[in-house]
């Protein structure tokens, strides 16, 4: 860069271009200077041509700086005009200097501006971005919702005493879902203490019941298991969250339009609620919820979300079995509650278009990075 | 269970035909429709024909010509490409001009140079049924209505049938009476039964029954039926059965599905004169016994099997399949129709454990009414003389074991408003509970209930709720919402969701794996023998028996299947629980399982600039991965080297907070890499998540000077053994100025010294360095480093600069 050449200091004095001393001849020895000054540096392309026509002309060996140091044996009458004549010219070249210097800084940033263009199609710098699984971006979102609703959010182990993900949960000894072909069981412990992957998130609010007073109000996200090998609609590893409100006036309104709250919230604002009698061992009544589809609202039947059905069954719920209240040393007759269990994958399948749920065990990272996030 | 429309309504006079509302109905009454089915539609113009002759084609041998009697005199060339019929079959042939589902017109065409006038259809092909291996094939009796007679008129057709989930819970709702009484309680209509009657003219039975396990079996009722024809059931029989999904095999097999669709209680028929000794006894099976069932297949029993013996053993796994030797057969003229009420523990039990689940068994497990056997063996053996050719019925063998009543619920009304709402007054719960037939007496604001027996799901007041919501419709529910006292996550759970945020942030894809390994898996990554491991009894492979206790056999496992997929880079992280056979703090019963978090970065990693060298990922990766955490956490977390399993044995580190071994950082082993197929190195990481995310009290800000700052490297020889971060902590130590050390070159010649070059930054809160003092700094850091035995290499002083 050229821009940077001091001007005062540098270049060698030039030889002087004309000689200012007579004073008869300093009129037109500085028109002379002036107007061949002008030209040379309108003649100028760089920046230091330009440093050295200003020593040249105006430094301290230029005719001007000459002549002004000839003013003091000048008769006093001419020395004012001919002080102000050279002051004059003097001025106007280091205008014209100024002038010229702007001109070629700015050609000389147009040039290289001009060089160091980018395709700002391309991308030269990749920053690695990563991504939450989406499996973890829903149990987060579902979760926030409720903690908007007043809830916190619990956990538990998920290698679990069958008591609490069958027993205090009012499951009959005789339940299928108890059988080997669909829990796993694990060799550990007691034998008394039978002890197995836990089927579902209910154990936590059981656990959570015998060790906190009502009023309770909790989600409880987390990994459920089940004797399943992996296809489009099963895995032996999946997500639920888990909701229980327990109060002393809970009501089955209230689990309506928590869950319509919470519907609204997850998939639109426009987003209805139907809940239709379903059996859970643990809720008794116990519902089906159903969500109009976000995507047709219900009005097509070609809809390729609900099939044409205009509702997604979303999520079993109900009110808390009074066995169940017993079990964790809860007063039946004081409290009244709701629970709810969904599945997080079905809840990211349907409002994000996932016909499969093997590609949530998959991890594959074509997968993945298609949900950076919210 | 698929539910004709037709045949319910037999039952029931519904006020709507309305498709939408009688599914909308069943949905609301929690029997949710699965399907609709609309059968018989979407074609026209298919008639009864009779197939009189077939030849050959002459060009084709995938195809027959058929000659096929439309009843208008004449025979109709057809060709035809199944094979599961003979001359003389009676069959729908769609005739020209003729529409089929999807909008197939029949016209007359050749086929390889034979004309074909119309064609002969599968059930699939018309909509009405699944079957399309082959041709419908009719019964003869069809024809009796003329050949040539529209199909549709012939078995009623359009059709509807509603597939309906019904729960695990009601027995009751498992046959076409019982759906009707639940559409009757809905729509409040009437409902009826079929004629329960029968006259018995065969006196009293030869067989002898008993109950020797009562607790498997509350009642066995039967009849004997002498002198029937076996043969195939009318068409009605079987078109209904067909409709609701079941196969028709011979009038006596027929009727007992028939009556176990009607009236939902299955029965079995037995070949009396194969029933050994005229005695049939219900016990348990003993050790090492064993039945040939209907299906041929020899079964090994235990004493939790039911069965039904003779004089020869066992005869029938009770509830579930009937025995070979006792099967009714064509030549079968004497036939014991049984119909018992089981232990459902016991049919679940047994029929999951042979892998005969059915819908009798559906039914049983379900718990069906044992005061329904009399009528449904009643109903049953009726059906059976009628249409078995005049057969004889002796009187009835009635073995009641346990007998079951009717029950009583106590019902306050205040208990019902508690948990619904204010609607539902004494007198409408009442009404409501009565058109379910429940008994119903009002004794001031409390219900006095008797439950009939078919109703087993209605043990306490709480059921009788849900009936109650359930009749009220579930839309007819306002919608409020409780809001919770506090609501908010612990600060455990805030840094947890910091944690991923930061790995996210790192370029790190969030990973779920099972938590299912294989011996060899945990061997991988155990220190010496794998101990402590937690196994899953049944799992479902032999190689996921165990419960994994690191996060990375997952993680090399991504790592792997990413590069096969063509990945030129993996970076993951997995946040999960690992399983150790040790008491779990929490609850001492359950095993320790603790959340951890492991990361695995392998190939091309970090910012990437077109046209620079690319930088792949290693034990670096994985110690900056390591430093940026703690950094984010706010958690110092201190990096020794080790050589844990697994590990590259000189590039890996064990972790500690406060002290306390949390984790492992390094590179993958180069065996392991090769051995899961990853080329090139393997930055990883695990390390427990409880102390990353415990709760800390909150940063206190660190004055920032507003002096000038003096920077200054120093290199230094270092000795073996002597880390860098314990030389940049004792030079920095030997000066209060020092705001900032960062280690920015490590030199290694070989030989067992290196030495590293340190930056330093020297800054005061209250003044301007003067050069001495800054001068006095370097000269306490070098003497410093010589207490470790690092020597002065060389420096160069910035703050002139």
């Amino acid at each position: 860069m050229q821009e940077g050449i001091d001007v005062e200091q540098s270049a060698e004095p030039a030889e002087t271009t004309a000689n200012l001393a007579a004073p008869m001849d300093l009129r037109s020895s500085l028109a002379e200077l002036r107007a061949v000054t002008i030209e040379r540096l309108q003649d100028a392309t760089t920046l230091e041509e330009l440093a050295l026509i200003e020593t040249e002309v105006l430094g301290s060996e230029s005719p001007i700086a000459v002549a002004r140091r000839g003013l003091g044996s000048m008769p006093s009458e001419e020395r004012r005009d001919a002080g102000r004549a050279i002051n004059e010219v003097a001025k106007e070249l280091a205008n014209a200097v100024g002038d010229r210097r702007v001109a070629l800084r700015a050609a000389v940033q147009r040039e290289q501006i001009a060089a160091e263009a980018f395709d700002v199609t391309l991308d030269y710098e990749r920053l690695p971005l990563g991504s939450l699984h989406l499996v973890q971006q829903v149990i987060d979102e579902v979760s926030d919702i409720f903690v908007g609703l007043g809830y916190k959010v619990a956990e538990g182990p998920e290698a679990e005493l069958a008591w609490y993900n069958f027993d205090a949960l009012n499951t009959p000894p005789d339940h299928p879902g108890r059988l080997e072909s669909d829990t796993m069981y694990l060799d550990y412990g007691d034998a008394a203490d039978e002890m197995l992957m836990r089927a579902h998130t209910s154990p936590i609010q059981a656990r959570y019941m015998e060790t906190h007073d009502p009023p309770v109000y909790i989600v409880a996200p987390g990994r459920a298991y089940r004797n399943d090998t992996i296809d489009a609609t099963h895995l032996p590893v999946f997500h639920q969250i888990e909701g229980l409100a327990v109060d002393e006036n809970i009501t089955f309104s209230d689990l309506k339009g928590t869950l319509a709250e919470f519907a609204r919230q997850y998939f639109g604002p426009e987003t209805e609620v139907r809940m239709r009698p379903h059996y859970f061992p643990f809720t008794e009544p116990s519902a089906e919820l159903d969500v109009s589809c976000f995507s047709c609202g219900g009005g097509s039947s070609s809809c390729r979300v609900c099939k044409g059905v205009g509702w997604l069954e979303m999520l079993g719920c109900g009110m808390v079995d009074p066995n169940v209240f017993v079990a964790v040393g809860y007063d039946p007759d004081a409290v009244t509650g709701f629970a709810f269990g969904m599945g997080v994958e079905r809840l990211a399948m349907v409002r994000h278009g996932i016909d499969s749920m093997r590609i949530f065990v998959d991890n594959d990272v074509r997968f993945l990075a298609q949900y950076p996030g919210f | 269970m698929r539910v004709p429309l037709s045949w319910l309504r037999e039952y029931i006079e519904l006020p709507t035909s309305d498709v939408g509302e009688i599914a909308h109905a069943f949905d609301m009454l929690g029997h949710g429709v699965e399907d609709v089915l609309h059968l018989g539609v979407g074609w026209t113009d298919v008639r009864i024909g009779r197939v009189e002759r077939i030849e050959a084609h002459p060009d084709a041998d995938q195809v027959r010509i058929t000659h096929v009697d439309l009843g208008d005199g004449a025979l109709h060339q057809i060709i035809c490409g199944a094979w599961n019929f003979d001359a003389g079959a009676v069959v729908p042939v769609a005739v020209p001009g003729a529409v089929l589902p999807g909008g197939l017109e029949i016209g007359e065409r050749k086929i390889r140079g034979v004309m074909s006038r119309g064609m002969i259809c599968s059930e699939r092909e018309l909509g009405i049924g699944d079957v399309h291996e082959g041709i419908m094939v009719l019964g003869d009796d069809v024809a009796a209505g003329g050949l040539g007679s529209p199909l549709a008129e012939v078995i009623d057709l359009p059709d509807v049938v509603f597939d309906l989930e019904v729960t695990n819970n009601r027995p009751d709702a498992m046959g076409m009476v019982g759906v009707a009484r639940e559409l009757a309680a809905w729509f409040e209509v009437p409902y009826r039964w079929p004629t329960i009657a029968l006259e018995a003219t065969g006196g009293p039975p030869t067989t002898q029954v008993l109950i020797s396990a009562p607790d498997g079996c509350n009642r066995f009722v039967a009849r004997e039926l002498r002198g029937l024809t076996v043969g195939p059931s009318p068409l009605w029989m079987r078109e209904r059965l067909r409709r609701a999904g079941v196969r028709a095999i011979s009038n006596v097999v027929d009727v007992t599905n028939y009556v176990m669709l009607e009236l939902g209680h299955p029965l079995h028929a037995f070949d009396v004169d194969q029933i050994a000794g005229n005695m049939l006894d219900v016990r348990w099976a003993e050790e090492g016994e064993a039945i040939v069932t209907l299906d041929g297949v020899t079964r090994s029993l235990t004493p939790r099997d039911l069965v039904i013996v003779d004089a020869d053993g066992p005869t029938s796994l009770a509830a579930v399949m009937g025995g070979a030797r006792s099967e009714v057969e064509p030549v079968t003229v004497n036939v014991l129709m049984e119909a018992a009420s089981w232990n459902p523990a016991t049919v679940m039990y047994t029929s999951r454990r042979h892998d005969l689940r059915s819908e009798a068994s559906a039914r049983f497990e379900r718990g069906v009414d044992p005061n329904l056997a009399p009528d449904a063996n009643t109903r049953a053996s009726a059906l059976l003389a009628e249409i078995g050719g005049g057969a004889e019925v002796s009187d009835l063998i009635d073995v009641v074991a346990n007998e079951v009543t009717p029950w009583d619920i106590t019902l306050p009304i205040r208990e019902v408003q508690r948990l619904l709402d204010d609607r539902f007054t004494v007198e409408a719960s009442a009404a409501a509970l009565r058109r379910l037939e429940l008994e119903v007496e009002v004794e001031g604001d409390t219900l006095r209930v008797v439950v009939p027996t078919f109703r087993p799901d209605l043990t306490r007041g709480a059921d009788l709720i849900e009936e109650l919501a359930r009749l009220a419709d579930y839309d007819s529910f306002a919608a409020t919402v409780p809001t919770g006292p506090v609501g908010g996550l612990t600060a455990e759970q805030r840094r947890t969701r910091h944690l991923q945020d930061v790995l996210r942030g790192l370029g790190l894809h969030q990973v779920i794996n099972l938590p299912f390994v294989s011996h060899g898996e945990l061997a991988a990554f155990a220190e010496g023998q794998v101990e402590g491991v937690v196994s899953v009894r049944n799992p479902l492979r032999d190689d996921q028996a165990k419960l994994r206790q690191s996060l990375l056999p997952g993680l090399v496992r991504n790592a792997r299947d990413n590069f096969n997929r063509g990945a030129d880079q993996v970076a993951v992280f997995e946040i999960g629980r690992t399983f150790h056979a040790r008491p779990w703090g929490e609850d001492p019963r359950v095993p320790d399982q603790p959340v951890r978090v492991g990361v695995l970065v392998a190939g091309r990693f970090g910012n990437e600039r077109i046209g620079r060298h690319r930088t792949d990922a290693d034990a670096a990766t994985a110690l900056g991965i390591v430093g940026a955490l703690g950094e984010a956490m706010g958690v110092v977390i201190e990096r020794r080297q080790a050589t844990p399993a697994g590990f590259h044995p000189t590039r890996a580190a064990q972790l500690t907070i406060d002290g306390r071994r949390v984790g492992i950082a390094g590179e993958l082993h180069p065996e392991m890499a090769a051995r899961f197929d990853i080329e090139g190195r393997a930055g990883v990481v695990e390390l427990e998540v409880a102390p990353l995310v415990a709760e800390r009290p909150p940063h206190q800000m660190t004055a920032i000077s507003g002096y000038p700052h003096s920077d200054y490297d120093l290199s230094f020889d270092l000795p073996a053994g002597v880390t860098a971060d314990r030389l940049v902590a004792v030079t920095s130590g030997a000066s209060d100025l020092v705001e900032e050390a960062r280690v920015f070159d490590e030199y290694r010649p070989a030989g067992p010294t290196r030495s590293l070059a340190i930056t330093y930054r020297l800054r005061a809160a209250d003044r301007t360095l003067a050069s001495d003092e800054i001068e006095a700094a370097r000269q306490a850091m070098i003497q410093a480093a010589g207490g470790l035995g690092a020597t002065l290499r060389g420096s160069a002083n910035k703050e002139d600069e």
